[in-house]
């Protein structure tokens, strides 16, 4: 490979718009197919409704796609924003971007929440949100220049082809002098290979003098940007403060951000320690709760998770500060330096891997019988660096070691691999297929659904079996929870907007350990509040986890400990002091109510958003096999006599495991009745006329598809 | 003498996590505890014994990821 080239086919100088009360109120339109940039404002009506972050992006996609659009169709269109609130200093969790696009595999709109600087480098630069269409006809760079004031499109060729080296690379070509001004996403030949091609969003990490990143994951918009032809997109923004948002009352918003952080600094040592071991405590946890994915979600603790787990985490972590956001107190981005591949590109060399978080250990470790931290460190190192979902993969690969386990496919299938559960050296392998797109990672790499087509009809496996194992729903693979004793995260995983992903919803603690919840309309109040208050960080550029993974002291003495309220005044307070909106607790969910609303019209609008659609495999509800059956069989023999009252004493283990699955999948059912009540839709799951109206989000071409479902 | 979340309490030979939370009030939120350092789930409370001198915290809820 040559010296990377950038040549500049494009350049737009702009005057940059200041930030009043946390927004630009400009939105950067940038059109691939003609190197065409345009700048728009955003009207007024659009930003009381849709807030920012997740609203702004789905409204402009909406304005973007048809009903027939496809993910690589041209108009198909990625949007990064941050919200309102997004970039402030200090404040715990405070630099998210949100990135939507039409997903390769859902088909409907997907959303994922990221670190990095970039969303608040782009607002800065300007703009409240930037929607990328058309395609590229060579590769391309783009520049966001907020310190110049110029938009750039570069035509480049040698680029470094991971994203672990281009980043860098890209980081010191646009300000050597200053690389922390720079934040850069790219994908990787893993995007361009596979359908869950990820997004690594960058920062420079000024202690280590080093970029680090996280990941926008799920469902593949990594995909989508690789289609486009786009390498990479850059921020470039200079100093920032907490003036820069140009906050309505600056006084407040110190007064806030110091006391969530203080609490944060103060409890986390106390709880969960965050700030020494990222997520990697939840391993423990939830293995002893049974709900730590094991062999393809078939069990949910293994042994084995002693050793992947924070105990081992912790010490091999680098030390130093990890916020993924400047300030941020929760501090959890941690990673390892000096880690050495044993297999790869990078074999031999010495890398600094970001993570792994609790999904990538227990997706790509225990998920796949593999119980190495240093493998599991392998794993996620190359998903970052050829742009791949560790969840995806790990969910996916899992099912191939089932099928493969279960004869539905064999070496012949796989090229000559052993892909049993705990085979480490198979399972790297499979990665690197998939990152170049050659052998049976080709076919892997798109996801269980379409494998599970390609495997019954070219293979001419199970597809009843593979349908109750495989896990995904509306195409995408779960997220990794064990939900078998959780009806309500069976329902936080099935009737999630964009498919099994634990971020609108996490009531497993809640349903399961602490039976807070034993109606189905306690539940279906669950899966009304929490996915509504969890959608409000999406729209504002925030982070979920300073509000309920670090809880105050007195939280068990409040009237609703699970909601943490002291936290969701405080996310008012911050949302008053930055746009100068009097704003209450309530106030929140409104904002996300009408939000979350109009993201189920649009998969309406998609072809999907039904109740056909919120379906789960068996496996995510009950045991499929009898071997699972009898590894549990107090439990479940329990519950048939007690809870369904059943005499079971001349029932064989395949006798039982039908018995159980008719209730628990009638339970589901009815879970979902419920839901769609409490939530305002109808029974197939649509939203009423009504409830569009009443959210406001009765614009004619809303009700035009609701119509067009049969909505009267 | 053990330490729970800072707070001196009486220990007793044998006595279990599952014993402690049983004294305590407003603790039906507790699913997870650190028993010096290490995290200790609600299956194993009622099998956990605490060691005299054991520095304990209440982890208040589990919140997933």
């Amino acid at each position: 490979m040559g010296h990377m080239q950038l040549k500049e086919i494009k350049a737009t100088p702009y005057v940059r718009a200041e930030v009043k009360k946390g927004y630009t109120d400009q939105s950067l339109h940038i059109n691939l197919d003609k190197a065409d940039i345009r700048i728009s404002p955003i009207d007024t009506a659009v930003k009381e409704k849709f807030i920012g972050g997740k609203g702004y992006d789905l409204w402009y996609m909406w304005n973007a796609v048809t009903g027939d659009t496809k993910w690589d169709d041209p108009e198909n269109t990625i949007c990064i924003s941050a919200g309102p609130l997004g970039g402030t200093p200090g404040y715990p969790g405070g630099g998210k971007s949100i990135v939507t696009a039409i997903s390769p595999l859902t088909g409907a709109p997907i959303d994922s929440n990221v670190g990095g600087y970039f969303g608040p480098y782009k607002k800065f630069s300007g703009f409240d949100v930037i929607a990328l269409s058309g395609k590229a006809d060579q590769d391309t760079v783009i520049l966001i220049d907020g310190i110049q004031s110029e938009i750039k499109i570069f035509a480049a060729s040698d680029l470094p082809e991971t994203a672990y080296e281009m980043s860098d690379a890209l980081t010191r070509y646009f300000d050597e002098e200053k690389p922390v001004n720079i934040s850069v996403v790219t994908a990787g030949p893993g995007a361009e290979n596979t359908y869950f091609g990820c997004l690594n969003f960058s920062w420079f990490d000024a202690g280590r003098k080093r970029v680090r990143y996280k990941q926008a994951g799920r469902g593949g918009i990594g995909t989508v940007f690789a289609d486009k032809k786009i390498k990479a997109v850059v921020a470039r923004f200079g100093a920032i403060s907490m003036k820069t948002n140009n906050p309505a009352d600056l006084d407040a918003l110190k007064i806030v951000t110091k006391t969530h952080a203080k609490e944060i600094n103060t409890l986390d040592p106390k709880q969960n320690r965050m700030a020494l071991v990222g997520t990697t405590h939840l391993v423990p946890i939830m293995n002893d709760h049974d709900c730590l994915p094991t062999h393809n979600f078939k069990f949910g603790s293994h042994p084995g998770a002693a050793v992947i787990g924070e105990g081992v985490y912790e010490h091999i972590f680098d030390k130093g500060f990890d916020g993924c956001w400047r300030g941020c107190a929760v501090a959890c981005s941690h990673g390892v330096k000096d880690f050495t591949p044993f297999t790869g590109p990078f074999q031999g060399k010495k890398v600094f891997v970001d993570g792994p978080e609790y999904e990538t250990v227990a997706g790509c470790g225990s998920n796949l019988g593999i119980f190495d931290a240093h493998t599991i460190l392998e794993i996620n190192f190359y998903c970052d660096a050829y742009g791949m979902d560790t969840i995806s993969v790990g969910t996916s690969i899992g099912f191939v070691m089932e099928c493969f386990e279960n004869k539905l496919i064999t070496t012949d299938h796989t090229g000559g691999m052993d892909i049993s559960f705990g085979n480490r050296h198979s399972t790297m392998e499979l990665i690197h297929q998939m990152a170049r797109g050659e052998g049976f990672g080709a076919i892997v790499g798109k996801g269980i659904r379409q494998m599970k087509q390609i495997f019954a009809t070219q293979y001419h496996a199970d597809a009843a079996f593979m349908q109750d194992i495989g896990m995904e729903s509306k195409g995408l693979e779960f997220s990794e929870y064990i939900t078998k004793e959780s009806l309500a995260q069976q329902g936080g995983y099935g009737l999630a907007l964009k498919g099994p992903q634990h971020d609108e919803a996490w009531l497993i603690f809640l349903d399961m350990v602490h039976n807070f919840m034993p109606t189905f309309e306690n539940k279906a109040e669950a899966l009304h509040w929490f996915p509504m208050f969890r959608t409000w960080f999406g729209l504002c550029g925030l982070c979920k986890l300073p509000w309920n993974d670090i809880v105050p002291e007195d939280n068990k003495d409040t009237e609703e400990p699970a909601k943490v309220v002291k936290h969701i005044q405080w996310y008012a307070d911050f949302f008053a002091a930055i746009t100068g909106k009097k704003t209450s607790a309530d106030d929140l969910i409104s904002m996300s109510e009408a939000v979350y609303n109009f993201q189920r019209v649009f998969n309406l609008k998609m072809g999907y958003g039904t109740r056909e659609h919120d379906t789960l495999p068996y496996r995510a509800m009950g045991p499929v096999t009898a071997e699972e059956y009898e590894s549990r069989q107090e439990r479940y023999d329990t519950q048939l006599t007690e809870k369904y009252g059943m005499d079971i004493s001349g029932m064989d283990t395949n006798a039982k495991v039908a018995a159980l699955r008719k209730e628990r999948e009638s339970q589901y059912e009815q879970l979902k009745d419920a839901v769609y009540e409490r939530r305002g839709w109808n029974k197939n799951g649509i939203p009423t006329k009504e409830t569009v109206k009443r959210l406001g989000i009765d614009f004619p071409e809303v009700l035009e598809v609701l119509e067009q479902n049969g909505v009267k | 003498m053990i330490q729970v979340d800072e707070k001196p309490v009486k220990w007793y030979q044998g006595m279990t996590i599952a014993d402690l939370l049983e004294q305590m009030e407003d603790v039906r939120f507790c699913s997870v505890v650190r028993l010096n350092g290490r995290l200790v789930s609600s299956p194993k409370f009622a099998d956990t014994r605490i060691p005299n001198d054991a520095v304990i915290q209440l982890l208040p809820l589990v919140a997933g990821g």
